[in-house]
């Protein structure tokens, strides 16, 4: 026994085998059965969004309408830690879409949204009740739907204070996401959620409207889940 | 090593001091940033609007700093002290200590400014340090792992190591691959699935392979020691080492359990989790058959009382966890305020009373004095630190239990913070009960490190 209380041993044992044999059980080998999902990029995200014409893409196209100023500053606004640039081609395009998507997360996860939203709908508890979509989707949370950069760490969570936001899109509109996130206590009364008073400035007229980093995180927000929404009646139709 | 002057040349006393007092002043800091953030929950926190005060970053701070201002300072005070004394010869270096402590209360602020004020946390839980200072951050625990691996490797060619030594050895090699996994990976080499995947085992691995060895490596130090008598059973130590060593690794998918993470890597993860309970138990079992005939040292010594509070605490937590790690239980506390608790009564409750104590046993001892400043103030801090997160615990644990069967039954939203306010509000007055007793326990620190003469032993024939 006495080999085994020297340094050398446990070091290498418990230090590295140990450690190697969990590794492999726990992540790896679920990482193999997962390999050969698609990873996609930023930019294969935000050309999925407008081949497929994802709800996310219209209500990228209405916020460019309703704060053009704004939109114009978005796209001059560099940010080098979410890796965004300045986009010449200011419009509502794939570039300026994956930039939005790029600047959304990078404050979602910095303002800590994730300690208080999951982004995980478990298929117990009657969670696709509430988080799926009704008549268009029930579905629970699959490995496909995270195989992209902006679930790089994922955003599951692991506590929940408000509801799950993977299938947010299809929960709120627009309109209510503007107003929700400056004063979330004005669209649900008695929550405790605090404020972001930061991504909105005021316009020419005086308005409060979002900012450019407002825009990126409303983007951000109505693409969790867009996936699974169906396209409306009237786009069908043309 | 009878006489003090050989003590002295084998434990660097200024890194000790050092490294305790930034433990002790961060323990406070993430004490306060945790208060002010359930205040957030009570509907009343003081700083709405501030960008750099934003709940979501102070929350951030109250783990992130939970990690490294507070747990790694104090564990590294409390090893400078223990590993040279138990193997008998010096880390390897002075200078090297004191690079190291300049470097982890920079990399701890540098956290700070970076996710209050840049905005650049990381989401991992528990890794919420930006990316770019973890490689910063595991390069220190390589040095971590030379600065107190010489010690043990110079001891164990000599003979075998005792207990503790075991338990450092393999935290020393741990910690750094851990880090580096758990950081690195899921940015650079994963996403989604199976970045989930190590990110749990990483919240999971940071708990146990490095917060609980090297909690229980000093504890298996400091109990013998202050009781003045050896462990009760040496197979049953070494059957609680190997047995954490090999299943607490495989325990971390039980964090994201019903998630899309592959089922096979859930239910081992499930199984390794009800495996370690034995394990600990093991080790549970051997540390109260060494306070067997000794127990009525637990009226007056409050060191040895922390030590022996947090080791049931732990077993209470591990019990807890065998049960609510089953599937079955997941579908209800997942999510929930249970797991807030749980994670608070093995923080708090048992690494940090564990700190406290030992930090409280060697701190007369460190400035040549036989005894804390206060007995008062001694006590004061234990019954209020002990009774506060005990409550928090239930408190929690409760309003777990009611938003997770309110989030079944399809109730609004709103209904589940509406039934958890109660539960909220009672909880932040623990956290003014736990941070006065913080407090005392600073204000007796302080004290008895700037006291002119010798604080001699009230009971001089138990002091220890």
């Amino acid at each position: 026994m006495g080999k085994m209380e020297r340094f050398s041993f446990v070091a290498l044992v418990a230090g590295v085998i140990f450690f190697l044999f969990a590794d492999f059980v726990s992540w790896a080998l679920p990482m193999f059965v997962l390999k050969d999902i698609p990873m996609k990029t930023k930019t294969d995200l935000a050309a999925e969004a407008k081949a497929k014409n994802y709800s996310a893409w219209a209500d990228f196209e209405k916020l460019a309408r309703y704060y053009p100023e704004q939109f114009k500053k978005f796209c001059d606004y560099e940010e080098k830690f979410a890796g965004a640039g300045k986009v010449s081609n200011c419009a509502p395009n794939e570039e300026t879409f994956a930039k939005a998507l790029a600047i959304g997360h990078r404050w979602y996860v910095a303002e800590g949204c994730w300690n208080c939203h999951s982004q995980d709908v478990r298929p117990v508890s009657n969670e696709t009740l509430r988080f799926g979509i009704p008549g268009v989707s029930n579905t629970v949370s699959y490995p496909s739907e995270y195989q992209n950069e902006l679930q790089a760490p994922v955003l599951w969570g692991t506590k929940r204070i408000g509801p799950d936001l993977i299938r947010e899109a299809a929960v709120h509109d627009i309109d209510w996401q503007v107003a929700h996130l400056y004063d979330p206590a004005s669209t649900s009364p008695g929550t405790n959620m605090p404020g972001y008073p930061w991504f909105f400035e005021k316009n020419k007229d005086g308005k409060l409207v979002p900012n450019e980093r407002g825009l990126a995180m409303l983007v951000y927000l109505q693409w969790l889940g867009t996936w699974e929404v169906k396209p409306t009646k009237e786009w069908a139709l043309k | 090593m009878s006489n003090t002057q050989d003590l002295q040349n084998l434990v660097n006393y200024g890194l000790v001091k050092a490294h305790i007092a930034m433990g002790l002043v961060f323990f406070i800091i993430v004490g306060l940033v945790g208060f002010l953030y359930s205040l957030q929950l009570d509907g009343i926190y003081p700083f709405p609007g501030i960008e750099f005060l934003s709940p979501g970053r102070v929350r951030m701070i109250h783990t992130a700093g939970a990690a490294y201002g507070f747990l790694v300072n104090m564990f590294a005070g409390l090893l400078y002290w223990a590993v040279p004394r138990f193997t008998g010869y010096r880390v390897l270096s002075d200078a090297l200590g004191w690079f190291m402590w300049i470097a982890l209360q920079a990399a701890v602020l540098i956290t700070v400014v970076a996710i209050l004020f840049l905005g650049q946390a990381d989401n991992v839980e528990w890794g919420e340090t930006p990316w770019w200072i973890d490689p910063i951050i595991v390069f220190w625990l390589l040095l971590h792992l030379v600065q107190f691996g010489a010690p043990l490797f110079k001891a164990s060619q000599r003979g075998p190591l005792y207990v503790s030594g075991w338990y450092i050895s393999a935290m020393l090699v741990w910690t750094p691959l851990v880090v580096f996994m758990g950081n690195m990976i899921p940015r650079f080499w994963s996403a989604g699935a199976g970045a989930g995947a190590v990110q749990s085992t990483f919240i999971h691995d940071l708990v146990g392979l490095y917060v609980t060895p090297v909690a229980w490596g000093l504890m298996y130090y400091f109990v013998p020691i202050i009781m003045k008598k050896p462990m009760w059973s040496h197979g049953l130590s070494l059957l609680g080492f190997w047995g954490l060593a090999f299943f607490y690794p495989m325990n971390g998918v039980h964090h994201f359990l019903w998630s899309p993470i592959p089922m096979f890597a859930q239910y081992s993860a499930v199984f390794a989790t009800v495996a370690i309970e034995f394990a600990v138990t093991s080790v549970l079992i051997n540390f109260m058959m060494t306070l067997r005939g000794s127990a009525e040292q637990l009226k007056y010594n409050v060191p040895l009382r922390y030590m022996y509070t947090g080791a049931i605490f732990y077993w209470i937590t591990c019990f807890q966890c065998a049960f609510h790690v089953t599937l079955t239980f997941q579908k209800v506390i997942h999510f929930t305020d249970w797991v807030t608790g749980h994670a608070h009564l093995i923080m708090f409750g048992t690494f940090g009373l564990w700190v406290l104590g030992m930090a409280e046993y060697v701190w007369p001892k460190l400035f040549g004095k036989e005894t804390m400043y206060s007995k008062g103030l001694s006590e004061g801090a234990y019954w209020l630190l002990m009774i506060g997160v005990l409550a928090m615990f239930f408190d929690l644990t409760a309003a777990g239990l009611v938003v997770g069967f309110d989030w079944i039954g399809l109730n609004p939203w709103i209904d589940s913070v509406n039934f958890s306010k109660p539960f909220w509000y009672f909880r932040s007055v623990l956290g003014i009960m736990m941070l006065t007793g913080l407090f005392m326990y600073a204000v007796n620190f302080w004290k008895t490190a700037t006291a002119g003469k010798g604080l001699s032993a009230e009971l001089r024939s138990d002091s220890v």
